[in-house]
Parts: C-alpha cells; structure tokens; sequence
C-alpha cells in the first residue's frame, strides 16, 4: 500500500470549480465609472437643495468598478443624502426619481442597512417603505438579482 | 410596539415576498440530484445578492436567495446577559425540535441566532404568503417571548431570595 | 372570462394540449404523464404514461402528427405515439448527463429539440436505418440550465433562454433531414449550432435567469421574460436596440404572443398581463387579465361553510386565498384556440394544480379600455 492511502485532503478538493463550461462573471472595464461628484454633492447639501442633492448623488452610481474603496465613498456620500432628509420630505425624493434611478436607490438602501449607525436604520426603513410604495415588488427582485452591487 | 418596528417587519416581509420566487430546479452539478443552491453554493449564477435589513445595529436579519432556496438568519434582540443566555437555550430548543417547524434550519448562520431555509418544495404546498406570515409572526413573537421569559426568571430569584432571606 | 379546471392539489409543472383541444397532457409533478379528456364538461382521466424514471419537466404534444413528447430530470426525453388505444414510448438518444429542462417540436415536427442542465441544447431527429431518435449538441457559447426554447416559424431557427442571463438564437438545422435553408435576417451562416444573436437579459448585463423565450407569429421578433421583473422584445429590423421594460410586479415564468403585436406575460404574480409592440420594438404594459371580482358579501350558505371546514378545518370565512383565479404561480401559457397569429384563447397552468383557460373576447368587455391588436 502506498503511505498516501491515509491523506484524505484530497476528497476536500472541489473539482467542479475547475469545469470550464462554468459561468463566469462578465468581466468589468475597470475605472471608468469613479461614482458620484462629491463637490457637487456637498454644495448641493450646503444649500439645502436635497432633492438635486439625490439626483445628483444616484447619478452615476459606481457599479462598474471592482475598486471597494470607490463603492464605499460614494455610499458614504449617499448615506450622508438620505439621512439629511426630513421624514416629512422623502416622499417628495422618492417622486422626483426615475425607475432606474429608483432601483439604484433600493441597491443604497440595502447597502445602508449591513453597516447600521445610530438612528439610520429608522431613516432607511422609511426609505425603504417609499420606495416600495412607488416602485414595488420589481424594485426588490432587481436588488436581488443584479449582479453589478454598488 | 415601538415605532420602527412596524416599517422593519414590513420592509422584511417585503423582501421575503420578492424572494420568495422559487421553482423546481435540479442540480446542474450532481446528476439526477436537486439541492437547494443557497445552501451547496455550487453555481454562482444561480444564487442571489443577499440582503440585510437591520432596525438597529443588534436587531437584523440576513436574506439570502437562489433559484429555488431561500435562507433567512435572524439576530434577535439581547439587551443583557440574561436574555443572552435565554435567547441561546430558547433556539437551541427549536433547533433541536427543527422537524416539526419544517423550515426552521438545524443551524444559525454564522453570526446570527436563528435561521430558515425555505424550498421551492415548500412554496408548492404551502400558500407563499402564509410562510412569510408565519416568519413575521414569529420575528413579532420572539422578542415577546423573551422578554416575559426574563420577567419570569427574575420574579422567580426575587422569590428564592426572600424565601433564602428570612432563614436569617 | 376565465373558465378554471381543477387538477387535484399538486403542482403542475407543464401541460400540454392535442390539435382538437379536447385533450390535454399534464405532469403532477411527478414521473407520470396524465391525459385527461374533456367529457361533457369535466377532464376525466384517459391515460399514465408510465416511462420516466423521475419528475417530468416537460410535455409538448405536436398537433398534426398528434405524438407527445416528454423529457425529465431522469435526463431522458420519449416520444409517445398513439396506436391501437394505447400510448406507446420510444426513447431518444439525448446523450445529457444532467436534467432535461424543456422541449418544444419544430412547426413541421420533424425534429425536437431539448434543453438541459447540462448546459446544451439536443436537436433530436428520427433515424429511419435504426428506428430510434438521435439527438445532436448545441454546446457552445450555453454557460448555465437551459430553461425555455422556441423554434421559429421557418422549422431552423431556436431560440433559447438560460440561466446565464442571456438569451440566445442559435440554427437548428439538420442536413441529414432538411434541405439547405435560405439565408434569414437573424443570421446566414447555417450549419447546426451557429450562434445567430446573443442578448443579455438587463442591457449592460445585470442579472436575472432568463425563464422564458418567444418568437413572434412571423418570426420577425422575439421576446424572453427574465428573474429580474423585466420583459425584453428585439426586433430583426434592428437588432442592436433591445426594449428592456422593468415591471412592478413579481418575475414572470412564461410568455406567449398573442398576436405579432401583443405579449402576454405570467408567472409569480399568478396574474396574466398583456403587453404590446410595434414594428420598431416598443413595448407597453396594457393591463392585467385577472381583475379580481368583488366578493359579494353577506352570510356563509351551509354549502361553503361545510366546504371550507373540509378544506381547512374551520368555518372561519377570513379566507386566505389569493384574489387572483391562481392560487400559487403560473409557470405556463400556451395558446388553447386561434391561429398562431390571431390567439382568441389562451390556457395557463400553475402550482396550484390548476389550469384556466382565457378568453380575449370576454376579457376585452369585461376590462374598459382593453384591446388586443
């Protein structure tokens, strides 16, 4: 008997992953796409415009990119957009938007939930509630199954 | 109840209703066998971006989807150690009971206390609503549950303390 | 407006009706077929067709020949003709290793072709030397389940819709049994397996498994319904412009055409849903087909409460029912009478065991405003 009869490591090895009929994921042209204009953004915030503030910062959602960092500055950017806004004030935000901008607000919205801060989650759930009032259960399959996550 | 509970559930139920679309799908990897793709992982294109919904940062719940399994974790609520300590006895006894829940799954997900794994098997017997009626259900009721749980065990050391106490 | 036919309580994951649409072939889920006839009325069981090894996913029944053929997750597909009362199998070569997802004949029904999980398609034709049908591949560029095929009107061109959210046209044709076809719009190289057009199902390549696809009654268009709630119509003419319409509602299974300008669409939402084109692509939501009637109100009659107590144990009239006329979703359409160009009724079974078949015409005064052109 050979003396590798008793290694078994070998039965852990996922040969599947090595079959190339295999999906593979589109492969992204990377850093064409940088997110959102913060400056723009900002100034938007300081004047009070939130409504083009939203507009602005759903604009151009970084979805291309494979960079995290970029993914996660820009949600920074629009956590900062939907937190600023008054309860009384969100359904305004959710109608001035667009179908597919509507989704990419959905995709933030369940970005903004895994990383909760104190009194955000509240702020997103009534989010959450409008933009499903507007966009319904479409709006909620398209998170899920869209591949390019913000 | 207190006000985010109400847009929490309704924003879970939501989620759950939306992936709750299954059908019945047979392994493109093992020959002539059907598993639920959420849980084998074995055709990334088959699964679904999975989702978190979170009312603060203890109380989430975790969503993840494929073409015919769901999978939903549960963080419950534990304010203290006490309801630490009930909140583990109280799953691992569901858990352990898991058969007779039909979807409850024997084990939590890593960082969760508490999960579901729905099939497409379920969804053919069972109205599709009334399994997300009975998750909701059971997210109101846990918290409940817990809470006179820890009212129970403290009334009760009241108790045993006077009844020690007057000994002396 | 809607006239529902009650199959038991399983699921019935595909049907299939003959050429007169008095009979109809139903899988219950499991490794049976069931043809049932329409008897004054009521479907009254006829015949099992007893072959698979196990649950059928697929029936079509091709209406002049009047054979059925079925495929499953065994990985095999039969043929079954009809002779002396019975109904009898022939097994065919697929040479798949993974389940069989769906099949559909070609309009002249000398061959068939077959989806599986094992990420090709068999265009399967019957070898007179050996008496038995043989099947060969499609396998490139199929990168995930096969789930739906449609062969277009020509009996060459196949579309088929996968998993890997594309949608596909490929040439089904067999030189051992049909001539050199002429070249078509969608493409002109011929050989068998040639890759015509490839769509992503969401433009840039989202995401959502495509779950069903169609050509239009002149082949001129095709459409596909996808995971992502969206509904997708290309057109020959210009087949760089792809109408993407994202819905509201619950991912759609299953679409047929009911004319060359309208598209009906169902699926989770257990609700059918008619949309429209044009020659240039467009494409508009219409209506939903199941308006839900007002419950007329008032008090139990003895007959429903002894009903739902048998059915759920309580006379508790707070029903859980759904309002639509299916109870859980639809995973198939297909056209019960009208000419391929002109649908005047069309059937749809679902997971409830139900199969309802709907009239256009009743449908068109019942819900203002609807019209089907």
């Amino acid at each position: 008997m050979s003396k590798n009869t008793a290694d078994n490591k070998f039965r852990k090895i996922d040969v599947d992953q090595y079959n190339e009929d295999n999906y593979q994921d589109e492969v992204a042209d990377d850093g064409q796409d940088m997110g959102p204009n913060e400056q723009e953004v900002s100034s938007f915030l300081s004047q009070g415009k939130n409504l083009e503030a939203l507009q602005a910062v759903l604009s151009n959602p970084p979805v291309e990119t494979k960079n995290q960092a970029a993914k996660d500055r820009a949600l920074q950017l629009v956590m900062r957009v939907l937190l600023s806004f008054k309860v009384a004030d969100i359904d305004k935000g959710v109608n001035a938007l667009d179908s597919q901008t509507l989704d990419v607000l959905m995709k933030y919205i369940y970005r903004g939930f895994e990383n909760p801060s104190e009194g955000s989650s509240a702020q997103l759930l009534t989010w959450h509630e409008k933009s499903f009032k507007k966009g319904g259960l479409g709006c909620i399959v398209r998170v899920l199954t869209d591949r390019k996550m913000v | 109840m207190s006000a985010t509970l109400r847009p929490y559930l309704s924003a879970v139920r939501q989620t759950l209703t939306a992936a709750l679309c299954l059908e019945n799908f047979s392994s493109q990897v093992v020959e002539r066998h059907n598993k639920p793709e959420v849980e084998v992982k074995s055709s990334k294109e088959l699964l679904l971006t999975p989702v978190v919904i979170s009312r603060n940062e203890k109380e989430k719940v975790l969503i993840e989807g494929s073409v015919n399994s769901l999978r939903i974790s549960i963080a419950v609520k534990q304010a203290d150690e006490i309801e630490k300590i009930l909140c583990h006895k109280f799953m691992r006894f569901m858990m352990m009971r898991a058969e007779n829940f039909v979807i409850l799954r024997r084990k939590p997900v890593a960082g969760y206390d508490i999960s579901f794994l729905v099939t497409n098997f379920h969804t053919e017997q069972m109205y599709k609503h009334k399994i997300v009626d009975f998750i909701i259900q059971f997210m109101e009721e846990i918290d409940k549950e817990i809470s006179e749980m820890k009212l129970a065990v403290n009334s009760r050391a009241r108790i045993s303390a006077e009844e020690f106490l007057k000994r002396f | 407006m809607a006239t529902p036919y009650s199959f038991g309580i399983v699921p019935i994951g595909c049907h299939a009706f003959n050429k007169a649409r008095n009979e109809v072939a139903i899988s219950p889920n499991n490794a049976e077929v069931h043809i049932y006839k329409q008897v004054s009325g009521r479907w009254e069981k006829m015949h099992v067709l007893e072959g698979h090894g196990q649950r059928v996913t697929s029936l079509d029944w091709a209406p002049e020949s009047n054979r059925i053929v079925s495929c499953g997750v065994d990985r095999n597909a039969y043929v079954w003709t009809f002779t002396d009362g019975k109904w009898k199998p022939t097994l065919v070569i697929l040479r798949i290793n993974r389940a069989a997802t769906c099949v559909r004949w070609s309009p002249q029904e000398n061959k068939f072709a077959v989806g599986s999980g094992a990420r090709v398609i068999s265009v399967c034709y019957f070898e007179k030397e050996n008496d038995w049908w043989v099947s060969k591949h499609i396998k490139k560029p199929i990168r995930s389940t096969v789930t739906s095929l449609d062969w277009h009107p020509n009996n060459i061109l196949l579309a088929a819709g996968s998993t890997d959210f594309k949608a596909r046209v490929f040439s089904g044709w067999i030189k051992e049994c049909e001539a050199k076809p002429q070249e078509t719009p969608w493409g002109k190289k011929m050989p068998l397996g040639n890759l015509m057009v490839e769509f992503s199902n969401a433009p840039g390549g989202g995401g959502g498994w495509v779950h069903s696809v169609g050509f239009s009654p002149s082949g001129d268009k095709l459409a596909w319904v996808g995971h992502d709630s969206s509904v997708s119509v290309v057109s020959v003419h210009n087949k760089d412009v792809v109408t993407n319409v994202k819905t509201t509602f619950l991912p759609f299974l299953s679409l047929i055409w009911a004319t060359e300008n309208s598209i009906v669409v169902a699926g989770h939402d257990c609700c059918p849903v008619l949309y429209s084109t044009d020659d240039q692509g467009k494409l508009a939501f219409v209506s939903k087909l199941d308006i839900p009637q007002e419950k007329e109100g008032g008090t139990l009659s003895a007959m429903k409460r002894f009903q739902t107590l048998d059915k759920k144990a309580t006379t508790d009239d707070a029903s859980s029912d759904l309002k639509t006329k299916h109870q859980n979703s639809i995973t198939q359409l297909s056209v019960y009478s009208g000419s391929r160009e002109q649908v005047t009724k069309f059937a749809s079974s679902g997971v409830d065991g139900q199969i309802v078949v709907w009239d256009f015409k009743s449908l068109e005064s019942a819900i203002a405003g609807l019209r089907i052109a």
